[in-house]
């Protein structure tokens, strides 16, 4: 039983804080860094799932790394350790590069737009917002059907429009990372209500005085709305980029799980979860878990660090004494 | 209050970890002593698995479906009510089906099996996934000779299908050889004869294929594949189309060495650039490319988006597949459709690859008496037969052939179900989906291999294809031999 002359008032507070989050706090040792941990010591095994796991050292790491400056002086991508692990990491940072801007740029625009004085215009927020809550599996299943370049509805209109044969979308190697890319945009709609957030809070007072300056609209957005909205891109970029290397429900369904044609869209999840759950390489999976979560916390260290030169917080940039 | 609160909050994390810590219930051990028999000398009898329970406790022996076919809501039925047929005459066993989704059926195995809770029965459970749990795989031999078990009534191929190094590490259930189904109207739009049903007719070779094959493929213009005014870019009807089976299916028409297996035989050396593998692969890329009677793959994903069935739209004359596709309700096809043998190759031999079900139990099951017990209950004559008429096999037993035909042409009265029996005479052995070292990692790179071909603007030269695959498949192979 606690005793209140031990403890003074604000240990006792910081006790039963402590107690309140405590669940949390238990779940999430048992449910996250226990096998947060549990995979660090599988990336150092073989391990099949069925029998114990057999300590490798560094081989798993090894399998990743080794060829690789053999592969680039010869330009033989046979000479890697395991050329699908660089062609499914070379996939999702395709995807990311060009889904990510593209995600950011159309989310904005949207969320200007919709920032308007129009008529309808919550209703026209809900049209562009509803794609986002519609479930992965839905999206694909659709998408894959409206890509189809046999019987889809999106070459038909390009042959109408622009007169030329439409390309072969998902079934195209070339084609297959950019039609995903156009998919994700359907998703748009989550971002842009967050920007519209932004907007929203922009003090009014800004643009005034900017007119009364003699700004234009121009100079309005560039000078007043890009900087103020800083820290909301700021959000969606780091979301977005952590999202784009989690990529797999849609591409899991649209291709059954195989990453083709010929490991096109082989995302770096998909070939994690290849070797998990088909080939069951758990320990190999482990590894590639850990590399996955470096290159994530490098890149998302980078954003940040390089938010000090671009994000501005309060009309000050955060690096800026 | 506040303390109330505080020791609520210590009360539900007690619970909590407890809960989290918990060992799962262990499954009813055996009421039963092991079934006593006279077991030959030289014969190790199957180790002794749990003690015995409580007397008067049913034994529960799991069967985990959904490693192949057996999910559909009316197999469910019939599962079902051959489970309670059994129950309803076993006293000491209970038999039940765990039905789990096809998709999520690898993975859940995978955790019953490493969580100690393994189910007592895995099937229907194709060749392909026997290979993938080889290792899980309980040998049966010693319960076979104990029990002097006859498997003489089984077709040869299908026990030699569960058979790897002198292991029995399954018992078969039924069979799904291979021939060709072809659409009467689309020979008839082609003003082509049907192919022959002879399974004694030599003329019918895979060079014969590609003749009809061109002669039945339409353009949007009515001209055929022969026509120099035939138009490749708007096909109507394809003349044939393979396109579900995988590379090492494709291959074994062609008879390579060591037919559906891609290593050599002791599994140490890639042999997929072996000639007759080229050979049969370049047959396939000039049906696509050059010859244009075959889909590619987006033409493929073309022909029936809907459900993915390139036979089941009016746009393709022939489709080589196996007898399972005869439960896909082919009688809802609104074409008239019938049968013919896979053709001979150039070696003058014909090889109709087979796909394959059986039962098989895992290592670590509990109850593996009592599961035994339901293994050869299902596999009687007439259990073997209901089983199949659920699943669509033929089935493994000689002795049920007569009664399966029957039952069979009470659904396709029109249909030559001789083709079906008569290829049971042509299976491929080795398999085309039997066990090599790293088996769905060999098989990825089989795929890719076989995705180039399917796929546009890419490299279409078998053997430019496959030397590269077999240099990949070669360091599968010599990884996998590193650690084994």
């Amino acid at each position: 039983m606690l005793k209140h002359s031990r403890l003074s008032l604000r240990q006792r507070e910081a006790l039963t804080g402590y107690l309140y989050i405590s669940p949390w706090i238990v779940g999430f040792l048992i449910f996250t860094i226990g096998p947060m941990f549990a995979s660090l010591y599988y990336s150092f095994t073989d391990y099949d799932i069925i029998s114990p796991p057999v300590w490798n050292n560094f081989a798993n790491y090894k399998k990743i790394f080794s060829g690789i400056f053999e592969a680039l002086i010869t330009h033989d991508s046979s000479k890697l350790g395991d050329p699908i692990f660089w062609q499914s990491l070379k996939v999702t940072l395709t995807y990311a590069v060009l889904a990510l801007p593209l995600g950011l740029i159309v989310g904005f625009f949207l969320a200007v737009l919709l920032n308007q004085k129009i008529p309808f215009v919550n209703l026209w927020r809900t049209i562009y917002f509803l794609p986002s809550v519609i479930a992965g599996v839905a999206v694909a299943l659709l998408w894959g059907r409206i890509f189809n370049p046999r019987v889809g509805i999106l070459n038909p209109i390009i042959e109408a429009v622009l007169h030329v044969k439409g390309p072969g979308w998902l079934a195209d190697p070339k084609w297959a990372v950019p039609s995903l890319v156009i998919m994700g945009l359907w998703g748009v709609g989550g971002g842009m209500i967050i920007y519209l957030a932004g907007l929203q809070g922009v003090p009014t007072d800004f643009y005034d005085a900017a007119k009364v300056d003699g700004a234009n609209l121009y100079q309005r957005f560039i000078h007043i709305t890009l900087p103020m909205m800083t820290p909301v891109i700021f959000y969606n970029l780091v979301l977005g980029m952590i999202g784009t290397f989690q990529y797999f429900t849609e591409v899991y369904v649209i291709t059954n799980g195989q990453g083709g044609p010929v490991r096109s869209t082989l995302f770096y999840n998909l070939y994690l979860y290849q070797n998990a759950f088909r080939y069951n390489h758990m320990g190999y999976a482990a590894t590639m878990a850990w590399i996955l979560f470096i290159i994530v916390l490098v890149l998302t260290l980078l954003v940040f660090r390089s938010s000090e030169v671009w994000v501005y917080y309060e009309g000050e940039l955060r690096g800026r004494e | 209050m506040k303390r109330l609160i505080l020791i609520l909050n210590l009360v539900l994390i007690g619970a909590m970890a407890i809960g989290a810590c918990a060992t799962p219930t262990t499954e009813v051990a055996s009421p039963v002593a092991p079934v006593a028999t006279e077991a030959p000398a030289a014969t190790v009898p199957p180790a002794a698995t749990e003690p015995p329970a409580a007397t008067g406790e049913k034994v529960h022996v799991t069967i985990f479906v959904g490693l192949g076919t057996g999910t559909d809501p009316a197999q469910i039925d019939s599962e079902n009510a051959l489970a309670e047929k059994f129950n309803s005459t076993h006293d000491k066993i209970e038999l039940e089906f765990l039905i789990v989704p096809y998709d999520q059926a690898r993975e859940r195995l995978l955790a019953m099996i490493s969580g100690g809770t393994a189910p007592q029965l895995l099937g229907p459970m194709g060749i392909e996934t026997t290979a993938q749990f080889l290792d899980s795989l309980e040998d049966l031999t010693p319960y076979i000779q104990r029990d002097n078990y006859d498997t003489a009534d089984f077709y040869g191929p299908a026990v030699s299908l569960n058979t790897y190094e002198g292991k029995n590490i399954g018992l078969p259930l039924g069979l799904y050889p291979s021939y060709i189904f072809y659409n009467k109207n689309a020979f008839d739009a082609a003003g082509v004869d049907y192919p022959t049903q002879d399974y004694n007719d030599t003329t019918w070779t895979i060079d014969k294929l590609r003749e009809v094959a061109l002669l039945v493929t339409l353009d949007v213009n009515g001209n055929n594949a022969t026509s120099p005014d035939f138009d490749p870019t708007n096909i109507t009807q394809y003349g044939f189309d393979n396109s579900w089976d995988s590379l090492r299916g494709w291959e074994v028409l062609w008879a390579p060495a060591n037919m559906g297996r891609p290593t050599s035989a002791d599994y140490k050396t890639a042999i997929i650039n072996d000639p007759d593998w080229v050979t049969g692969l370049q047959w396939y890329s000039d049906a696509i490319w050059k010859n244009h009677f075959m889909p590619d793959s987006a033409a493929i994903s073309g022909l029936d988006p809907a459900n993915g069935d390139p036979f089941a739209v009016d746009g393709l004359a022939m489709w080589m597949s196996n007898s399972w596709y005869m439960s896909e309700s082919l009688n809802e096809l609104a074409f008239k459709w019938d049968l013919a043998p896979t053709p001979f190759n150039p070696k003058g031999e014909r090889i109709a690859q087979v796909d394959a079900d059986g039962f098989s139990m895992p290592k670590d099951a509990k109850n593996k008496d009592e599961a035994w017990e339901v293994m050869k209950w299902l596999l009687e004559p007439e259990n073997n037969l209901e089983l199949c008429r659920i699943y669509g096999c033929m089935p493994a037993r000689k002795s049920t052939e007569s009664a399966y035909k029957a039952s069979l042409a009470e659904i396709y009265p029109e249909i030559n179900l001789d083709v079906i029996f008569n290829a049971a005479t042509y299976l491929d052995v080795p398999n085309h989906e039997s066990w090599v070292p790293d088996f769905a990692t060999i098989n990825e790179a089989l795929s890719n291999a076989q995705s180039q071909i399917l796929t546009a603007d890419q490299d279409h030269d078998a053997k430019s294809v496959l030397d590269k695959t077999n240099v990949e498949v070669q360091k599968i192979l010599d990884a996998y031999w590193a650690t084994h």
